[in-house]
């Protein structure tokens, strides 16, 4: 199968398969571009089209385009990567987190029985 | 396991755990860990490695989440004795005339200029209602010395207070010294204060920083760092550099000239954001590439010093490797998240407004007072410090939720600053790719981990510069 990303009039165009990626991913990723070009992202058919076009400011030659669209498509499997850790993980964050600042509410009870032979703590 | 990634060369990612560790592994390895392809048997030491530093978990919950949890709130406890640092700029008058100084008049007018003794008070009663047991006051100027009737004053009555408070207090007077004398030293080693003193360079550099007739600024400067060490001893005077322009043609020099003058550390202190151009972006990011170049230029040199033997420590990378290498707080405003403006400093301007760091009341003295909390005449500590302004500023400066920090793998070792966003893009917010923050802490600190992983005895070094010194 053929890309279909490429570059067009000056233009990185990328299309992401929106049944893979999630919006979050390609914002996430693009986000990143946008202090060199102007960002553009549309859905077509439910998949999202990215379009870059440099700002004039950011002097970006033609021939380094190629470069850029190499990193868009490194940096959307990073982030989607990484999209994946957050939905797999995210609730052992939000439990850690608690846990943390909890003051031992959600703290378990250590497993097995606490003897007191010796009768350290007698109002026990 | 909830894990961060960050791309460090070609060859080489870092992963970083929810508390902080991290491992250097080749690239790749995150995608084929997130893929489940890691060979338990056939890569024992990584998959051992990613188990035993809590990267992945062989049971859904794991096993030692208490622990975790106990380190995360560890990493987070500077928060638990809310702000500790007081600045008390007692005078705004200054003999220098510093070009990149925002602040300061060259005047007699002490009515004017200096701190009232009814804001001092006033301040001094804001500071004795911190949560903290232990409080540090610090006192600033122009050039706090030109007052120092003003800090016998404050100290005094913080003395008295303390005792009534059950506070301990850390006393620091920052100057230039040039009009420091050894009547004001015997009192400051009666009283147990710090002098933190300023050094930008050889005289060549700190001259021409730091303007002043006679033109003998460094002269002054290097004569009351001798006479404070005679009086004090040699650990209880620091120096600061500011970082100009001028200073970034020099980063040999500089570095040479504090290990000659006897430090046993420098703080290459990034360039103040109000020596860029306020929201040009491309200038911006062009002044912070020439700073992380003289960044890397200095620190070289200074490894050059630890590499023969000798201990010279990078105050910057310090504060860094100490969120890196322990699990312990670093309580520095400028790296913390929350942001350590209000939850960690606050300052007592000269006229009794008050100010969440330092860097604002600069701002106010352009006539930008978006960060000035309140005012001593009018408001109450609970105004101050918990007040809608306050709660603005440090839900601005959480990065744990702010857009591009969020996924960040640095996260836990960097910090938000809303000021300094404030001042460069218009917005406390700030946006990551154009900031200058965000650029300089990513750099530094995936040089520092490169540095660390390409080379053993870097390690070594820096491992000790974040042991307790004394």
């Amino acid at each position: 199968m053929t890309s279909k990303n490429r570059i067009q009039n000056g233009e990185i165009i990328a299309s992401v398969d929106g049944s893979l990626y999630s919006s979050q991913t390609v914002f996430k990723c693009t986000y990143w571009f946008g202090d060199k070009f102007h960002v553009n992202v549309q859905q077509e058919s439910g998949d999202y089209v990215i379009t870059l076009r440099p700002m004039p400011n950011a002097n970006i030659s033609e021939g380094e385009l190629p470069y850029y669209l190499q990193k868009l498509e490194r940096d959307l499997v990073d982030f989607h990567l990484r999209d994946i850790v957050n939905n797999e993980t995210g609730s052992i964050r939000e439990l850690l987190v608690a846990k943390a600042f909890s003051n031992g509410e959600y703290d378990e009870a250590p497993p097995g029985e606490i003897s007191d032979p010796v009768g350290f703590a007698p109002l026990v | 396991m909830p894990i961060r990634f960050h791309r460090l060369n070609d060859q080489k990612e870092v992963l970083v755990n929810e508390v902080g560790d991290h491992l250097v592994v080749p690239s790749g390895t995150f995608a084929r860990l997130v893929q489940k392809e890691l060979d338990k048997e056939g890569e024992a030491d990584l998959y051992g490695d990613l188990v035993a530093g809590h990267f992945i978990a062989e049971s859904p919950i794991p096993t030692l989440i208490d622990v975790l949890a106990t380190r995360y709130r560890t990493k987070k406890s500077f928060l638990d004795n809310f702000t500790t640092l007081h600045l008390f700029v007692v005078s705004l008058r200054c003999e220098h005339t510093c070009h990149y100084c925002q602040v300061s008049r060259v005047t007699q007018d002490k009515g004017k200029f200096d701190m009232s003794r009814a804001h001092i008070d006033k301040g001094i009663d804001i500071m004795m209602q911190s949560p903290s047991p232990h409080v540090t006051m610090e006192f600033q100027g122009g050039e706090a010395l030109l007052a120092f009737d003003n800090i016998v004053y404050a100290v005094d009555r913080t003395k008295e207070l303390a005792l009534l408070h059950n506070k301990t207090v850390t006393y620091v007077i920052c100057t230039n010294l040039a009009v420091i004398n050894e009547e004001m030293l015997n009192y400051c080693k009666e009283n147990n204060i710090l002098i933190s003193s300023s050094l930008d360079g050889p005289a060549s550099v700190h001259n021409e920083n730091r303007k002043r007739p006679g033109k003998n600024s460094y002269e002054l400067a290097i004569r009351g760092i001798e006479l404070s060490r005679k009086i004090l001893g040699k650990s209880r005077v620091s120096a600061l550099m500011t970082t100009t322009n001028l200073s970034l043609e020099h980063p040999i020099e500089i570095v040479e000239e504090y290990y000659r003058q006897g430090f046993w550390n420098i703080f290459l202190r990034p360039i103040s954001p109000y020596g860029f151009a306020v929201k040009n972006e491309a200038k911006n990011k062009y002044e912070m590439d020439k700073f992380l170049s003289f960044y890397k230029k200095a620190l070289n040199r200074i490894l050059e010093y630890n590499l023969q033997g000798e201990f010279f420590r990078e105050d910057y990378a310090t504060i860094i490797l100490r969120k890196i290498l322990t699990p312990f707080p670093v309580g520095y405003v400028d790296l913390n998240s929350p942001t350590g403006a209000v939850t960690n400093v606050v300052v007592f301007n000269y006229d009794g407004a008050v100010f969440a760091s330092d860097e604002s009341r600069m701002l106010a003295e352009m006539k930008d007072f978006t960060f000035q909390l309140g005012h001593l005449d009018t408001d109450s500590y609970e105004d101050l410090m918990y007040g809608e302004k306050a709660r603005k500023i440090v839900a601005a400066g959480t990065n744990e939720s702010l857009p591009g920090c969020s996924d960040c793998a640095y996260q836990l070792y960097c910090g938000a600053d809303p000021i300094h966003h404030h001042a460069t893009q218009g917005d406390m917010i700030g946006y990551r790719p154009t900031s200058t923050f965000c650029q300089r802490n990513m750099e530094i600190i995936r040089y520092l981990i490169e540095l660390m992983d390409s080379d053993k005895k870097i390690k070594s070094i820096f491992e000790s510069w974040v042991k307790p010194q004394f």
